[in-house]
């Protein structure tokens, strides 16, 4: 195992510590406007929750240029150690920018792993630094099950608008659900709980200088801890509000980048995930409590014209990723008028599949590949749309869950299909 | 899209409109837990090798409705039929595949030929009617579809319009055959357009009235090879192994049901068979071989309706075949004009004329000797014969089937 | 008279005594021929066999070379194909070497410049195959990435860039084989400056009222969808 050189300043620090109870991650990358809430809500959680553990707060900065890491330093209370670190990010990094916003998100984390190794640390937390809607109780309901319940990984549920987390709740979620037979609701949710135990054994694994390190870190985290057969549970944290994410970010890559994270885990756990069948519950922590619903503006008639776009365009790869019968249904959609749209359930079920089969098989370059999937994931999200307009946050729900049912449904053809 | 007229004594169901395969599949489900359906599949090895097989594989892996897969090997070593048994594992749906020329398989055609039984050559006759007789043999399905394994353009949705109408329990059908246009840039099937139902006419024009001819003529593609089939017909149908297959079975349809119980369907929108590229020479062997086939089996059916075949009627009969054929160019010329299709008027007209030689030379052998009978005995004889073939043909097929690895399954929770 | 009969005598004991210099030769090549074609055999069935072992029907298949066969109306096994290439590859080579086993001088020369040839032939064949290859893949990466953009025109846009790709691997091809490249040269400017030329055109002229649409809404004409994907 090679190990990530801390710079040495790092290392005296750490050395000082010695030791610590709860290490408190948060990568950051041009947060300044939000981390100083983060670090507060933190360090009250700690303070408040876990007086008598000695605990750390690491900020593993990817090069923030706008004060990021002095409004840390600035915000940290005398009695809290901190650690400051600018993590080495790859080159790449710089260009590939993952979904969540963060450069190098899979090097931040890979440090803060190792602190806490190093640390011994009990209980490791890790949150986004754009987070808004963050409060100490959040410390309090990822760090608990692993100090108290013996839990190794704890997984955040909000509650989020019923149209937000269209790729979690479309793809991400029924399919992991589907393959490793947890009821993981937010596997990408970027808050994550985990026990010392959790962040050594991630330490073992070599994927750091892959792609799941650059943009898939959250799925990977996710994935391993429950087909490794950690004991996985999940905290209600309430609601989740980001500051306002780069409009620029662009769909299809961002498809890309936690699909392909998806698929490829696929491969890696095949053995795992090919047996099982149906789904379980995962313990939940946390009071539940239902959030108002905003209005949200969204267009259905330009994401429809999107879909048919790629129908006309893109027919010669979905007809060789679907086959013909799945093509002419997804044909026969295109052909419905917009206030009909209605996408099968099953359909979508069998395209999820189909694609991952396709990447298991390598019909093509897989950057091709699942960016080819974008229009149909927009189709899909519209008809979601306009099924759930007039539900209520439990009514949307019900629907996702009628999609995972299918997903289920479909894991035999999933599985005979991967050979 | 097609018109919805019915023509002829069966039941003809068009496709109109758009109908969505989900619902269709969703109600074949429904259906297939009261009366479980089969497909029987005639394969050559070569067909593995081709552009058609992966396709019709991938399509039929998503079909949930099935209740087994019965796929006959012909023309495959040991090493071909565990290369197919992989090839077949994505489907879902229990598959067996009959291995030919297994020595199982080939003990059990000895079995036959012992008992007295002329079970043909092999070809896809004798390969559906041993398909029909292992899933006699389980008894585990009511329903029999069968279709070919070169169509390039297999959509699941052909299996499933295939099946609906005899797997509907509210429709009494016992059998379906499926009907398509072959178009390409050009006008296909050419045996069905010039041969059969010129012939079925102008037999119609010479002895009048005749259910059989009439039930013939209903049929818009007499010669596609895509039916569904209730399992009891499988019992009592006696097939030919010869070219004859198609009209033979549909005569022994006619034979056993009234066509108000019998069906057609339009199957797919588009429908293309790659076949291998054969030397011009064999394939005018093998095309005249088929045509005269086809009408020996149509006389003979006829002859043995009681009809009357004599050397005059014969004579009158090439010319008033000729008479429609010519019309029947005439009227396709037109059809591809207006479509804007390729059109060889020659071409057409020398098969017509290789076409007429076929009905003369198919006259002549049926003068000769009408009673040679490609027919291979129902399975109702058979059994009453050797009462314990079913037994012996399950054991033989599931031997094949599990000795070596074990078929791919996945434990389930 | 024996004079005359010597006069007909002498020209076929001229030619006899040429054949059975030349004799030796005809019988070399008749040698190099038959052991070169059953050279060529064996080499066909090896490499047949170790390509079904790397399992080459699949890597075909799942490159785009099996579809770009079917294209062309060949439905022969890619393997199967690529055998024959090299055993027709190789007999030529035989021919050529069994030709100038003859040792005559036109012969000879002939021989000299296809041998001078083949490296070229076969750096040409290697633009094609990977140019074709690099064409599809770039082609469509834009038809994607247009699509997902939600450009109209993305099919046209992705085929005018294979187009144009293709005559420009189409010319590195000749020039490499060295057929008029003077010509070759001046027609490849002529077609490609030609169609960026009329693309310019068509697109300016054509779409002033789609870039139009396009720059209004960029200002920000039309709201942008509130959902969050993930």
């Amino acid at each position: 195992m090679n190990t990530v050189s801390l710079r040495s300043d790092v290392h005296e620090q750490i050395a000082k510590i010695a030791h610590a109870d709860i290490v408190v991650g948060i990568p950051s990358y041009n947060n300044a406007r939000t981390i100083g809430h983060v670090v507060r809500a933190v360090q009250a959680g700690l303070a408040k929750y876990f007086p008598t553990y000695r605990a750390v707060i690491v900020n593993s900065d990817g090069g923030s240029s706008d004060g990021t890491m002095e409004v840390v330093q600035k915000t940290s209370v005398e009695d809290f150690s901190v650690i400051l670190l600018h993590h080495r990010i790859e080159p790449i990094s710089k260009i590939a920018f993952p979904y969540s916003g963060i450069p190098g998100k899979g090097s931040a984390f890979r440090t803060i792993f190792e602190i806490a190794q190093k640390l011994d640390a009990k209980a490791c937390v890790v949150v986004d630094s754009d987070i808004r809607s963050i409060t100490p109780e959040w410390i309090e309901l990822l760090v608990t099950p692993v100090l108290v319940g013996g839990f190794d990984y704890v997984a955040p549920l909000y509650h989020r608008h019923k149209f937000d987390g269209t790729i979690t709740n479309s793809i991400i979620y029924p399919l992991t659900r589907a393959l490793y037979g947890k009821r993981v609701r937010q596997p990408i949710g970027g808050d994550f709980g985990f026990s010392g135990k959790m962040a050594q054994f991630y330490l073992t694994k070599d994927v750091w200088e892959t792609d799941v390190a650059r943009f898939g870190i959250d799925i990977w985290m996710t994935t391993t801890a429950i087909a490794n057969g950690f004991k996985v549970a999940q905290s209600f944290l309430g609601a989740k509000i980001h500051d306002a994410k780069d409009p620029g970010a662009d769909l299809s890559s961002m498809l890309y980048q936690v699909v392909s994270a998806l698929f490829d885990l696929m491969e890696t756990y095949s053995t795992v995930w090919m047996p099982i069948r149906g789904s379980e519950p995962v313990p939940a922590f946390g009071f539940e409590y239902t959030v108002g619903l905003e209005h949200v503006n969204v267009n259905t008639a330009r994401m429809l014209a999107m879909f048919r776009e790629g129908l006309v365009n893109l027919r010669e790869i979905w007809l060789d990723i679907l086959g013909a019968g799945d093509f002419r249904e997804v044909e026969r959609l295109g052909e419905l008028p917009d206030a009909e749209f209605d996408f099968p359930l099953s359909l979508w079920t069998r395209i999820i599949c189909d694609y991952a089969i396709a990447y298991h098989r390598k019909k093509m370059p897989v950057a091709h590949l699942i960016k080819s999937l974008t229009p149909l994931y927009i189709g899909k999200t519209a008809s979601f749309i306009r099924t759930a307009e007039n539900m209520d946050a439990a009514g949307a729900e019900a629907e996702i869950e009628k999609l995972c049912i299918e997903f289920e449904c479909n894991k035999d053809y999933l599985a005979t299909n991967w050979k | 899209m097609s018109d919805f007229y019915q023509s002829g004594s069966i039941t003809t169901l068009h496709q109109l409109g758009k109908s969505s395969l989900e619902r269709l599949e969703a109600e074949l489900l429904g259906f297939s837990k009261v009366s479980p359906i089969a497909l029987a599949l005639p394969a050559l090895y070569s067909e593995f090798e081709g552009p058609a097989m992966p396709g019709i594989v991938q399509e039929l892996a998503k079909v949930k409705y099935l209740n087994e897969i019965v796929l006959v090997l012909d023309k495959g070593t040991e090493k071909d039929f565990q290369r197919v048994r992989e090839f077949m594992s994505p489907i879902s749906a229990e598959v067996k595949i009959i291995h030919n020329d297994g020595k199982r398989i080939l003990e059990i055609y000895e079995t036959f030929a012992r008992n007295g039984f002329n079970v043909g050559e092999r070809g896809k006759g004798r390969s559906a009617w041993l398909a029909y007789g292992y899933v006699l043999a389980r008894g585990k399905s009511d329903v029999i579809a069968l279709h070919d394994c070169d169509i390039v353009t297999y959509s699941r949705e052909l299996l499933a319009r295939l099946c609906y109408p005899v797997a509907h329990p509210n429709l009494d059908y016992v059998f379906c055959k499926g009907y398509y246009s072959r178009v390409s840039n050009k006008l296909n099937g050419r045996v069905t357009r010039l041969l059969v139902t010129p012939l079925v006419r102008a037999l119609q024009q010479i002895i009048g009235q005749n259910g059989f001819l009439t039930f013939l003529d209903s049929f818009r593609y007499a010669l596609s090879g895509e039916f569904c089939m209730i399992t009891d017909l499988a019992r009592v149908n006696r097939i030919p192994w010869d070219w004859g297959l198609e009209v033979g079975s549909l005569a022994e349809v006619y034979r056993n049901y009234s066509p108000r119980r019998i069906c057609q369907v339009d199957i797919a929108a588009n429908y293309d068979h790659k076949h291998q590229i054969l030397s011009a020479d064999n394939a005018a062997k093998g095309l005249m071989k088929m045509t005269v086939d086809i009408c020996k089996s149509i006389f003979r059916t006829l002859a043995s309706e009681g009809v009357v075949f004599s050397d005059g009627l014969f004579k009158s009969l090439l010319v008033t075949y000729l008479r429609q054929a010519e019309d029947t160019i005439i009227k396709y010329e037109a059809d591809a004009a207006i479509n804007g299709l390729k059109f060889d008027r020659h071409e057409e007209a020398m098969a017509v004329e290789a076409f007429t030689r076929a009905i003369g030379m198919a006259s002549q052998t049926f003068m000769e000797n009408p009673m040679t009978t490609p027919l291979i005995p129902n399975w109702n004889r058979v059994i009453s014969a050797i009462p314990d073939i079913f037994e012996m043909l399950r054991m033989a097929v599931d031997e094949d089937n599990c000795t070596t690895h074990h078929l791919g399954s996945v434990n389930v929770k | 008279m024996s004079d005359f009969l010597d006069l007909i005598l002498e020209p076929l004991q001229e030619v006899f005594l040429k054949f059975k210099v030349f004799l030796p030769n005809l019988l070399a090549m008749l040698v190099i021929m038959v052991a070169g074609i059953l050279l060529a055999k064996v080499i066909r069935l090896m490499l047949v066999k170790s390509l079904n072992a790397i399992n080459f029907d699949n890597w075909s298949d799942r490159v785009g070379m099996t579809t770009l066969m079917r294209k062309g109306d060949l439905w022969s096994k890619p393997t199967a194909a690529l055998g024959a290439v090299i055993f027709w590859l190789l007999i030529i080579v035989t021919l050529m070497i069994g030709l100038s086993a003859l040792r005559m001088h036109a012969i000879d020369n002939l021989v000299e410049q296809f041998f001078a040839y083949l490296p070229r032939a076969f750096s040409a064949a290697v633009i094609l195959i990977v140019g074709s290859l690099l064409a599809g893949f770039i082609s469509r990466a834009i038809l994607i990435a247009a699509v997902n953009s939600g450009y109209h025109y993305s099919k046209l846009l992705a085929e005018a860039v294979r187009t144009l790709l293709t005559v420009l691997i189409l010319a590195m091809a000749m020039e490499q084989l060295q057929i008029a490249p003077g010509i070759v040269l001046a027609a490849f400017s002529i077609i490609f400056g030609g169609i960026v030329t009329a693309l310019a055109i068509a697109f300016g002229v054509g779409g002033i009222d789609a870039a139009k649409r396009m720059i209004e809404r960029e200002n920000g004409a039309e709201k942008k969808d509130e959902i969050e994907h993930l």
